[in-house]
């Protein structure tokens, strides 16, 4: 009995942390190409999960509304790329970081504006009822949540592998200089990881949606906890980033049950602060080499 | 050129003097927009329909004459400092006679000091949490201008533990928000068991943030501690988190809390999972007299609606204001200490939707803030989520309501 209680706390935490590794997935795939990320991240989650959530209410079906809301997070990827990243990667400063955060508050006081600031539910065929499995409870939407995050990531490292477009972004992520010599264009590869980054971030938008239902702050849990991941893990590694993100949810859920539910959001922080400290390329990060 | 202007001032300054005269001048303050704005538009549309009815027949008989009401709006939006500048705006109007409203805790104390400083006459509808009287006993104002409609958190726990001894269970699970609305409710529920001879054993008292989604571990430690119900403090979407987490841990369990559990966004979020849910209400969106069918029937029909966000809130905006208009007309007067005296010593039992309220308030005394709150237990009932909408909990309680109506 005891056991299963475990169990069940850390599939149940992990399932969450699926989504944490989501989000992070979203800032590792721009860190590759351009070594920016963007941080209105949540308010593209966010923005996503209304867009969708608009869709199912005009009547559009459910396998309809995931590929709409995708594109849409999409366009807003290349969106931000275009209006905050470029044109500070293009004098090497770091204005993007101040220009993302301003685009994100700016998402989040258009989505309050239009939308409403309550917090609603993001109705979904999959079901709610539970399944039982070796004595655990998940339901079948926590599944799909799960399902969806390996689908997504898997196609998008597939992508990188097989096809030249893949290739060239894995060149650019190697040694943004070297590629362009070699003819690949970096603005290009750049904007093409800003729209995959927006597409990973609408799916988590739509995935979790049903689970954290849709308002303006949504995402402002979520989007700590997936940089804490993403820290954690290195801003390198897709497959690190699902293995921490899975570790960090059934770790939360653990604490917050055995220490009290005040002492959740503390593994992440400890586990940011650790890995700042000592391994601060992350765990499963390449050390960054500098060539003089 | 400039003298017609002048003069044009003058006498548009003087008519709308002569016009103010006329009028009982009424501020209604609440959220308007944001998170809390169903519980606000009720309470201010729900007054409105009183105000409209009083003004239909004429107005309040104040003399010789009727006076009409006037209505001024503020929308605080639920937050403290903008709820503070509403209140110095409105206490430095001179010619107020009344203020209804606020529902946020918080913003009561932030703004509720600039009207006591004047002395202007106030009504507290819906806000609950019981700081917003407590304070005033706590600093042991001798003479108090405010007063309260709205069934405080103290009857509320005291109702949620007492339901679940009514259930016979012996243990409870207490869930909390963190905000200072959970926690003084999980301080009330924790006292309110004490004080009700320690029946109840609470096996877990856990606590969620507001965001929290994943209620699984809170759950899961109410479940091992054997707890039969879960008492809840927080507002709706965490809450509603709450429900649905119980449905994915097939926990059968009843969920008793504050009336937050009949927001809409309880009920929306929660869905099916949501129904059989308890908390106390002091109005049941239910036609169960010729009045509250009448009132129910204009509130759907002038604001274009089938369900009211908040029923509560707008029966108690409604109720509030037939109270304050009851004084006006025991007073004499549009001046608002005057208005407080009457509210204290209300003669006349005014019929509102919610009961009929006879000698509502008490002349203030420090030491029970009882005297200045409306609401005692008989006018609090136990609703329950139903696909969708709340319904009385125990049938008694429905005819108990219809009996005393038409008495």
């Amino acid at each position: 009995m005891y056991t299963l209680l475990i169990v069940q706390l850390a599939v149940s935490g992990a399932l969450m942390g699926m989504v944490y590794a989501l989000i992070a997935y979203g800032f590792q795939l721009t860190f590759a190409t351009s070594k920016s990320i963007n941080f209105g991240q949540g308010e593209l989650v966010m923005l996503s999960a209304f867009f969708s959530l608009t869709l199912i209410d005009r009547g559009l079906p459910y396998w309809l509304v995931v590929p709409g809301g995708m594109l849409f997070g999409a366009v807003l990827g290349l969106f931000v790329e275009r209006a905050a990243v470029r044109l500070s990667l293009e004098q090497k400063g770091e204005g993007w970081i101040l220009l993302t955060i301003i685009l994100g508050l700016l998402g989040f006081s258009a989505a309050e504006n239009i939308w409403g600031r309550d917090d609603r539910p993001f109705p979904t065929p999959i079901s709610s009822d539970p399944l039982h499995f070796f004595g655990i409870d998940v339901t079948p939407l926590e599944l799909s949540v799960a399902i969806g995050v390996l689908a997504v990531m898997g196609l998008v490292e597939l992508f990188k592998r097989k096809t030249l477009l893949g290739k060239a972004f894995e060149a650019v992520s190697a040694d943004r200089d070297a590629a362009q010599l070699m003819g690949i264009s970096a603005t290009r590869t750049i904007q093409l990881s800003y729209g995959l980054s927006g597409l990973v971030a609408a799916l988590a938008g739509i995935l979790v949606a049903p689970i954290t239902t849709v308002g303006p702050t949504m995402a402002s849990v979520l989007i700590l906890k997936a940089f804490s991941v993403a820290v954690v893990a290195g801003l390198d590694s897709g497959f690190g980033i699902v293995l921490v993100g899975l570790f960090l949810g059934a770790l939360e859920s653990l604490t917050s049950f055995y220490l009290g539910s005040g002492w959740r959001e503390a593994p992440g922080l400890i586990l940011l602060i650790l890995a700042l400290a000592v391994r601060p390329n992350g765990v499963f990060g390449k050390a960054s080499i500098r060539k003089v | 050129m400039k003298k017609t202007i002048l003069a044009a001032l003058t006498m548009g300054l003087f008519t709308f003097q002569a016009y103010a005269a006329d009028t009982v001048k009424i501020a209604l303050t609440g959220p308007f927009t944001g998170g809390s704005a169903p519980m606000g538009v009720s309470m201010r549309d729900g007054a409105k329909l009183a105000i409209d009815e009083i003004n239909r027949a004429g107005g309040i008989q104040v003399g010789a004459n009727k006076m009409k009401i006037e209505v001024v709006e503020r929308d605080d939006e639920g937050k403290n400092e903008r709820g503070a500048l509403v209140a110095q705006e409105l206490s430095s109007m001179g010619d107020l006679s009344g203020v209804i409203g606020t529902v946020n805790t918080g913003v009561v104390l932030a703004g509720d000091k600039y009207f006591q400083e004047k002395g202007i006459t106030k009504i507290i509808t819906p806000a609950a949490g019981s700081a917003s009287m407590t304070q005033w006993s706590k600093a042991g104002v001798k003479d108090l201008s405010i007063f309260r409609f709205s069934a405080d958190d103290g009857i509320q726990s005291a109702m949620v533990v007492e339901d679940a001894i009514n259930r016979k269970l012996t243990k409870v699970a207490i869930l909390h928000d963190s905000t200072n609305y959970g926690v003084s409710g999980r301080d009330d529920l924790l006292d309110q068991i004490k004080k009700q001879g320690n029946k109840l054993q609470v096996v877990a008292t856990e606590k969620f943030n507001i965001g929290d989604k994943d209620m699984t571990a809170q759950l899961l430690k109410a479940k091992f501690g054997g707890a039969q119900a879960i008492l809840i403090w927080g507002i709706g979407p965490e809450m509603a988190a709450v429900s649905n987490g119980m449905a994915k841990l097939r926990m059968k369990q009843p969920l008793i809390g504050g009336w937050t559990l009949s927001m809409s966004n309880y009920i929306d979020n929660a869905g099916k999972n949501g129904n059989g849910t308890l908390m106390p209400q002091t109005f049941i969106e239910d036609p169960i007299t010729p009045k509250v069918k009448s009132f129910i029937d204009s509130y759907h029909k002038t604001y274009g609606v089938s369900r009211i966000p908040s029923p509560m809130s707008a029966a108690q905006g409604y109720d509030a204001v037939y109270v304050f208009a009851a004084a006006v007309k025991q007073a004499q007067s549009t001046d608002t200490h005057k208005i407080k005296d009457a509210l204290e010593d209300l003669r006349d039992p005014v019929k509102g939707v919610i009961a009929t309220w006879k000698q509502p308030y008490g002349k203030w005394d420090p030491a029970n803030e009882q005297t200045h709150e409306a609401f005692r237990r008989a006018q609090v009932v136990m609703g329950m989520v139903q696909d969708g909408r709340v319904v009385f909990a125990n049938k008694a309680d429905r005819q108990r309501l219809i009996k005393e109506a038409g008495k």
